[in-house]
């Protein structure tokens, strides 16, 4: 498939509507989702004092994060992680690269990580003869089909039980069947001969504690302990907002994350590594810290709350734009809300000048946030940045427009030329097939534009009387 | 300046100036509602699909394995070194193969079934803790279909948070390098979001509460 870029949001989105197939997926995704995160969270008491409590940790972290980050490197290595500082996503293939190239690695598996799709590890590690087997059922889903995760939590999210059926009778050979739980068990069959012979763990991180260096990877299905444990090397590339101050910081977002993203009380396993470990698990652990961007937007006060994200996919499930149109349509490795807010300002400033339009500013996002970033906010602010500051080729707005907008202030400036530009407009709009020319068809091609009334809003009153 | 450096000097730049909100306290675990530790244990894993009783003492909870070895006809059982496991060894059949954690790899993933304690439970969630510096149970917890796991009741304690305090020594390190939180068996719903359980890791979880030590 081609990728789409986040550029042409309009084309991708209006691609993506016509879609039945996706957009019931998505339906029925979106619905089951926010049911299950409803349940989840009306069963805790105090769940506003917990979302506050992850805000406040978050904007202190963020604020002194060259602290913090220093103290989880420092701690880290002293539990002997060695650590890797990698300033944009070159730097992280090719520190990830390099490591598999000194330890003589050449099967590598991966558990499911934004990160590492965010600096396109795969492809990156491709080009070496070494890209890794995903081993999420989801994501390995999307490699077999040649695609990217549409959902930062379901990767498949798109994709029905039929799609995924067929694509396993054509890449895997297996007898048709449709059945999740069939579907599931040959992924087990297959990936785990992947992991009896791995010598090369990839996975993302959670969180990591600055107090102890340690780092944390959820999940359900057990394929992040296997990556974890089996290979003799593992590295784990992690964002560098994603530290924490102080381990016992770790029981609100463990409360916060599990019933915001799938609505379970917690995730099924929660690995917590500090360093290696040479008996039962990988000899030698590295991770590596991603800039890629976030300092500058550590460094910008109004958009800093971005990086607050925990990355539950909430916002996804809750957002008009997305329930229609999914995750692919924002040609972006982040979709959705926090896709809206993050992409344009991470490094390649992906859709600056379209994905802050994508949203009607409903709200839901920041309603469901569990670290109440103020999305809609953010997006007001990136979309006074992309107005006041377009690319050039989109500096001078077209001549129609601005012409258009000479003639409105123009006939502004005074009652009768208002009264003149009303009338003729009135005429002008009893024109068969006017409604639909020019930028008027943007809107009207899926909106009806109602008839004038006969008597202008000006002359009302008067008539009233 | 080295990566290192220069990734730190560009937040410290940026950062330079600004007042950092205060860190709040760290909030207090929430009370659970009453019931005793065991039975909200048991109640929050039946939940997410795992099995738990309750045995008296050690000897009972060798039976009760012994049995339930028998009915998944378990022939090759991957255990851990915990000493609370030797008695229950001494129980079963010649005809089950036990290996342990030093076994090849390749025989751990063909075992029919693990064997564990763990150093932790807690009851708000009805989680394991597996505490990789106390007991070697990091395999035989992942790999085989199935976990049987003994869990003397002494070892509950309420909350998220009273496990977490209990994971860090004195001196605020962590006491093991790898700690695991185990939740009920391995599951996904990456198809139509549908629950199917058991992907990578066990399909069934059984847990043993031992009343006395
Ligand atoms: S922005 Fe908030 S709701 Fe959206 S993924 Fe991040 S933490 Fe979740």
């Amino acid at each position: 498939m081609t990728h789409l870029d986040a550029e042409h949001f309009d084309q991708n989105a209006r691609a993506a509507l016509q879609d039945a197939t996706l957009r019931q997926a998505l339906r029925r995704a979106t619905d089951l989702f926010a049911e299950r995160r409803a349940r989840a969270i009306g069963a805790v008491e105090d769940w506003e004092a917990l979302r506050e409590q992850a805000r406040a940790i978050k904007a202190h972290t963020l604020a002194r994060l060259d602290h913090y980050l220093t103290q989880f490197a420092d701690q880290a290595e002293r539990a002997g992680v060695k650590v890797h500082w990698a300033k944009d996503a070159a730097a992280a293939c090719r520190i990830v690269a390099q490591i598999a190239a000194d330890h003589d690695c050449h099967r590598l598996v991966k558990a499911k990580s934004m990160a590492t799709e965010e600096i396109g590890l795969n492809a990156a590690l491709a080009r070496a003869d070494k890209e890794p087997i995903e081993t999420d059922l989801g994501e390995w889903i999307i490699q077999l089909a040649g695609e990217t995760p549409s959902h930062i939590i379901v990767p498949a999210i798109h994709k029905t039980r039929q799609a995924i059926g067929a694509l396993f009778v054509d890449q895997l050979g297996i007898p048709p069947t449709t059945e999740p739980a069939v579907l599931a068990d040959h992924a087990r069959q297959r990936l785990r001969a992947h992991f009896a012979q791995a010598d090369l763990g990839i996975s993302g991180v959670n969180f990591g504690v600055a107090e102890t260096g340690t780092i944390l990877i959820l999940e359900n299905e057990g394929n992040a302990r296997m990556t974890t444990t089996l290979p003799r090397v593992h590295i784990a590339v992690m964002g560098i907002e994603k530290v924490i101050p102080r381990f016992a910081d770790l029981e609100v977002f463990l409360r916060l994350l599990p019933r915001s993203g799938t609505g379970q009380h917690l995730t099924t396993y929660q690995s917590l590594l500090t360093g290696p470990s040479p008996q039962d698990g990988p000899r030698e652990l590295h991770v590596v810290l991603l800039d890629n961007g976030r300092s500058r937007i550590v460094a910008d006060e109004a958009m800093r709350s971005t990086l607050a994200c925990i990355r539950c996919g909430a916002c996804l499930n809750a957002c008009p734009v997305y329930q229609q149109i999914g995750g692919h349509a924002y040609g972006s490795v982040y979709p959705g809300p926090i896709g809206a807010i993050l992409s344009p300002q991470l490094d390649g400033h992906a859709g600056a000048t379209t994905l802050p339009f994508a949203s009607s500013l409903c709200g839901a996002c920041k309603d469901v946030c569990p670290v109440k970033i103020d999305i809609p906010s953010l997006l007001l602010e990136l979309r006074h940045r992309a107005v006041l500051s377009p690319p050039p080729h989109q500096r001078r707005r077209p001549f129609l427009e601005r012409l258009g907008f000479r003639l409105w202030a123009f006939c502004h400036r005074g009652p009768r030329r208002q009264a003149l530009l009303m009338f003729l407009t009135r005429l002008l709009l009893r024109v068969p097939g006017v409604r639909r020319l020019g930028p008027a068809g943007a809107w009207t091609a899926t909106r009806e534009l109602p008839a004038p009334p006969r008597l202008p809003f000006r002359r009302r009153p008067e008539a009233r009387r | 300046m080295n990566d290192r450096e220069s990734m730190l000097a560009a937040l410290r730049n940026g950062l330079c100036g600004t007042t950092a909100p205060p860190l709040p306290p760290v909030l207090p675990s929430p009370e659970l509602p009453g019931k005793d530790c065991a039975e909200r244990f048991a109640t929050m894993l039946r939940q997410v699909g795992g099995a738990c009783e309750q045995v008296r003492d050690l000897a009972a909870a060798a039976r009760r394995v012994a049995e339930l070895l028998a009915a998944a006809e378990v022939r090759s059982l991957a255990v851990s070194d915990a000493p609370e496991l030797a008695g229950v060894l001494e129980a079963l059949p010649p005809t089950i193969r036990v290996y342990g954690p030093e076994s090849d790899r390749t025989t751990l993933l063909a075992a029919d079934c693990g064997l564990s304690t763990a150093q932790v439970g807690i009851a708000e969630t009805g989680s394991l803790v597996l505490v990789a510096a106390d007991e070697r149970h990091r395999l035989c917890s992942l790999l085989p279909p199935r976990h049987l796991v003994l869990l003397p009741c002494s070892r509950l304690c309420a909350s998220l948070g009273a496990a977490l305090a209990a994971l860090s020594s004195p001196d605020g390190r962590p006491r093991s390098p790898t700690v695991t939180f185990v939740t009920g068996p391995s599951r996904t719903a990456d198809i139509e979001l549908e629950l199917v359980i058991g992907v990578h890791g066990p399909r069934h979880l059984h847990v043993l509460l031992i009343e006395l030590p």
